[in-house]
C-alpha cells in the first residue's frame, strides 16, 4: 500500500537526468498534404488526469502529457504517425516534444510500473531493454530477461546511456521527478526519442490504471488497452459496490517505523482510497497529504493503539521479524490480535516486490484483497493476489 | 581563576536546570500528557490511560537518558580534541570517528546487498547497526593511533585524521551511488540521528562507554591543562606526552564511537558546547571545564529534543537539524558580545 516506497524508487531513479527534448524521428520534409489542426478526441480518458489523447486530421495522434511529475510548469506533445505515412506528413518539427512512427518495434522502458502494461497489451516482445532487471517480477519478462532478449542497461536505476544508444530503440518510455534530465538528454541528441510516463503522479486507484492507454497509441493497440481498462474498471466498481454492503468497517493502520518515526500514507493517497473503497475506516483519511505522513510513533500509537486491522508494515512479512525491529509494536492490537497483512512476501524470482510493478496496473485485484481481508465474509473462495497475512 | 563558592553556585543552579530539563522532555512530545501524569507515571503510581505509561517508561525516559548521556559525552570529547589539538576548531569528530561510524554503517545498510543482490533489509536491526558503526569508528581510531605512536606532531595527526575521513566518505559515496533508494534512504536517515528507540540494555551499555570516557578524562586533567600551555611546556611539568595522548585519543574514541553507534553523528554539539562552556564559565581551567561540560551537553541536548519532538504535533524533526539551528546562533550571540574567544 505504500505510495512512498513506490515513489521512492521511482525518485532514486532520477538522480542524474535532465530534461530536454527535441527529437526527429524519421520526419522527411517532403511534403504532400498538412493537416489543419483540427483536434477531435479519442478513446475517452475518464479517470487519469495526467495525459490526452487527440486525433488531428487521419493519420496524426496527439499524446499530451500534462503532468509528467507533480507541479509540472509545461505539458509534453507527441505527435504519432503511422510509419508508412511518415514520408507523406509534414509537420512543425517544433510544434512536438518528439514525432514518433508507429508502430514501435522496439522499446525501453524504464519503470517496473511500465511492465504489466506492456503485457497486458501483448507487446513485452517488443522491449529490448530495462534498467535494473532484477526489480522485474513478471515471469513472461523474467524468461525473456534470461534468454537474453531484455538488456540490461545499467545499475543504480539510472539509464546507461551508452548501452541505450548502442541498443538503438525506437522508443524510450523515461520517468522523471523534475525538468532536469542529463541522460535523456543525450538519448534526444542521438535521434532516440524519449516520453515521459506520469502514471505515479496520479492519485486515484483507477487513474493509475488507466495510462495503460497511454501505451497503446504507440504499438497500435487502442481496442486492446480500450477492453482491459473497462474489464479492471468494472471489476473495481463492483468490488467497491460488495465492500459497501458490509455491514461494519474496521479501523486500520498502516506503514511501519524508521527508528522513532512513523511512515505511513497520506489521507488522500493512492493507497488511503484503496481503504476507503474497501469500506474500512483509515485512522488517517482526514490527513490532507497525497503522498506520505512521517508521524512520530507515539502519536500512532495514540491514535491506532485500537485498530482492528494493520496493513503493509513496510518490508516485514513476520511477527517475530515485526517484534525484534522494535518493542513497540507489539503495543498495537493488530499486533496482539495477528491481524496484520503484508504485500512484502510476494516476490519476484529475483527478489521485486510484485505488489510495486502490479499494483498499479490492477486496482481491482489490489481492492478485492483488502475487501477479502477487512470483510471476510463477502468474497469467499477468493485467492488474494498481494496481501498475505504475516507469518 | 574565581573563589570557589561561585562556582558551587553556578554547578548547584547547572544542576537545577538539567533535572528541569529532564522533565520538561519527559513530559512533552507528540502526544500530550499531562505534567500530574507525567509525574504519576514516573513514580508508578496508575493512570487510566495504559498506553501512556508505556510511551514515558519505553520510549520517553529512555530517549532522555540518551540525550543527557550523548550531549554529555560529545561535549566532553569536544572539550579533549579543542585542548589536545589547541584548535577551537576540532571536535569529535576531527580524528575521522564519525566518517568511520558512517562507513560502518553505509557498508551494513548499502554494501551488504551489492554483494548479495537481494534485499537484506532483515540484517539492519539497531544492534548490527550500533556493532557495525562501531566497528567502523574504532577501525579508523586504530589507524589514527597506530599513526599517533609514531608521530611526534600532534598538527600532522589532526591532518591525517581529516584525510582517514576524506577516505571513508569517498566510500561511501561510491556505497550510495550504487545502492538503491530506500537503503539509500535509510542511510541518510541515520546521518540525521536519532535519539529514540534505545532499548535499556542498549543505554547500559551507552552508559558504561560513557562512564569510561568519563573516568578517563578526569584523570587526564593535569595533562590537559599542560596542553593548553604547548607541549613543551607540558612536558617540562612531567607530564608523559605519548601517554597521555593516547588516552585522550581513547576516551574520545570510546565517547563519540559510542554515541555515534547508538545515536547516529549528532552534529555540533561536541563543537560548540565547549565554547559555549568556556563563555559562560570564564575559565579554561579542566578542573571545571570537565564536569561543565557534560552538563551543559545534556542540558543543550535535552532542549533540542524537546524543540525536535514539536510538542502536540504528530511530526517530528530530526535531531540533528535542530541541534545547528538552535545551538549556532547562540554561539555566534555569545562570541559577538564577548568580543573575544576564551580559548
Amino acid at each position: 500500500m505504500n505510495i512512498k516506497t513506490k515513489l521512492r524508487l521511482k525518485f532514486s531513479k532520477s538522480f542524474f537526468y535532465i530534461v530536454l527534448f527535441l527529437c526527429f524521428f524519421g520526419c522527411k520534409t517532403n511534403k504532400k498534404e498538412s493537416f489543419p489542426v483540427s483536434h477531435s478526441k479519442t478513446g475517452k480518458i475518464e479517470y487519469a488526469k495526467g495525459f490526452t489523447i487527440e486525433k488531428s486530421g487521419p493519420d496524426i495522434t496527439l499524446v499530451k502529457i500534462t503532468s509528467p511529475w507533480p507541479n509540472a510548469k509545461s505539458a509534453y506533445t507527441y505527435a504519432l504517425v503511422p510509419k508508412d505515412k511518415l514520408p507523406a506528413v509534414t509537420l512543425d518539427r517544433n510544434a512536438y516534444d518528439a514525432i514518433i512512427g508507429t508502430p514501435v518495434e522496439s522499446v525501453v522502458v524504464t519503470s517496473t510500473t511500465h511492465i504489466p502494461a506492456l503485457e497486458g497489451l501483448g507487446i513485452l516482445d517488443k522491449l529490448v531493454g530495462f534498467p535494473e532487471t532484477k526489480y522485474i517480477s513478471s515471469k513472461a519478462a523474467r524468461n525473456r530477461i534470461e534468454e537474453g532478449q531484455i538488456k540490461e542497461l545499467g545499475s543504480n536505476e539510472t539509464l546507461n546511456t551508452e548501452m541505450v544508444i548502442a541498443l538503438q530503440p525506437e522508443l524510450v518510455v523515461g520517468f522523471s521527478i523534475n525538468a532536469q534530465n542529463k541522460a535523456y538528454n543525450t538519448l534526444e541528441r542521438s535521434r532516440i526519442p524519449v516520453v515521459y510516463n506520469g502514471d505515479w503522479t496520479e492519485e486515484t486507484p483507477l487513474g493509475k490504471a488507466e495510462w495503460i492507454k497511454f501505451f497503446a497509441p504507440f504499438f497500435n493497440k487502442e481496442k486492446e488497452a480500450e477492453n482491459l481498462f473497462s474489464e479492471i474498471v468494472l471489476n473495481y466498481n463492483n468490488a467497491k459496490e460488495i465492500a459497501a454492503q458490509a455491514p461494519t468497517s474496521p479501523t486500520v493502520i498502516s506503514g511501519a517505523m524508521y527508528k522513532d518515526v512513523w511512515y505511513l500514507p497520506g489521507g488522500k493517497s493512492w493507497a488511503a482510497q484503496f481503504i476507503k473503497d474497501a469500506n474500512a475506516h483509515y485512522m488517517w483519511a482526514e490527513t490532507q497529504e497525497s503522498g506520505s505522513l512521517s508521524l512520530s510513533w507515539e502519536s500512532v500509537l495514540q491514535k491506532g493503539k485500537n485498530a482492528e486491522y494493520w496493513i503493509a508494515p513496510s518490508q516485514f512479512t513476520s511477527y517475530k521479524g515485526l517484534g525484534n525491529a522494535s518493542e513497540h509494536y507489539k503495543q498495537f492490537d493488530a499486533f496482539k490480535n495477528r491481524n496484520i497483512f503484508t504485500y512484502a512476501s510476494k516476490k519476484g524470482e529475483s527478489g521485486g516486490l510484485l505488489y510495486y510493478e502490479l499494483a498499479p496496473q490492477r486496482p481491482d485485484w489490489v481492492l478485492q484483497d483488502l475487501i477479502h481481508i477487512f470483510h471476510p465474509n463477502l468474497l469467499l473462495d477468493y485467492d488474494p493476489h498481494f496481501f498475505k497475512p504475516l507469518e | 581563576m574565581r573563589p570557589k563558592g561561585t562556582y558551587t553556585l553556578r554547578f548547584g543552579i547547572l544542576m537545577v536546570a538539567l533535572c528541569g530539563c529532564l522533565l520538561l522532555n519527559i513530559s512533552l512530545g507528540s502526544v500530550s500528557i499531562s505534567f500530574t501524569d507525567t509525574l504519576k507515571a514516573i513514580f508508578g503510581a496508575e493512570i487510566q490511560n495504559k498506553s501512556l505509561t508505556y510511551i514515558i517508561w519505553n520510549y520517553r525516559i529512555p530517549k532522555a537518558f540518551t540525550a543527557i548521556m550523548s550531549g554529555a559525552g560529545l561535549a566532553l570529547s569536544g572539550l579533549l580534541m579543542q585542548t589536545l589539538f589547541r584548535n577551537p576548531l576540532a571536535g569529535p569528530f576531527v580524528l575521522g570517528i564519525s566518517s568511520g561510524a558512517s562507513l560502518g554503517a553505509a557498508i551494513l545498510i548499502m554494501g551488504l546487498s551489492l554483494f548479495s543482490g537481494i534485499l537484506s533489509a532483515s540484517m539492519v536491526t539497531d544492534v548490527s547497526l550500533a556493532l557495525a558503526s562501531s566497528m567502523g569508528s574504532f577501525l579508523v581510531l586504530f589507524l589514527v593511533i597506530g599513526v599517533a605512536t609514531k608521530i611526534k606532531d600532534t598538527m600532522a595527526l589532526l591532518i591525517i585524521g581529516l584525510m582517514f575521513g576524506s577516505i571513508t566518505a569517498a566510500v561511501v559515496s561510491v556505497l550510495s551511488y550504487f545502492t538503491n533508494a530506500e537503503k539509500l534512504q535509510q542511510y541518510v536517515y541515520w546521518t540525521f540521528g536519532s535519539l529514540g528507540d534505545l532499548s535499556w540494555n542498549q543505554l547500559g551499555i551507552l552508559g558504561i562507554a560513557i562512564l569510561v570516557g568519563i573516568g578517563i578524562s578526569i584523570f587526564s586533567i593535569k595533562p590537559l591543562n599542560g596542553y593548553l600551555l604547548g607541549e613543551h611546556y607540558a612536558q617540562s611539568l612531567g607530564i608523559h606526552l605519548k601517554k597521555s595522548r593516547f588516552l585522550i585519543i581513547i576516551a574520545t574514541g570510546i565517547l563519540a564511537g559510542s554515541i555515534t553507534a547508538f545515536a547516529g553523528p549528532i552534529a555540533f554539539i561536541g563543537l560548540a558546547v565547549p565554547h559555549l562552556t568556556r563563555q559562560i564559565f570564564n575559565t579554561t581551567d579542566h578542573k571545571i571545564l570537565v564536569p561543565a561540560v557534560l552538563m551543559y551537553g545534556s542540558i543543550t541536548l535535552l532542549l533540542c529534543d524537546i524543540v525536535a519532538q514539536l510538542p502536540g504535533q504528530a511530526e517530528v524533526l530530526p535531531i540533528n537539524a535542530i541541534t545547528s539551528l538552535i545551538g549556532a546562533p547562540v554561539v555566534i550571540w555569545l562570541l559577538m558580545r564577548k568580543r573575544k574567544m576564551i580559548f
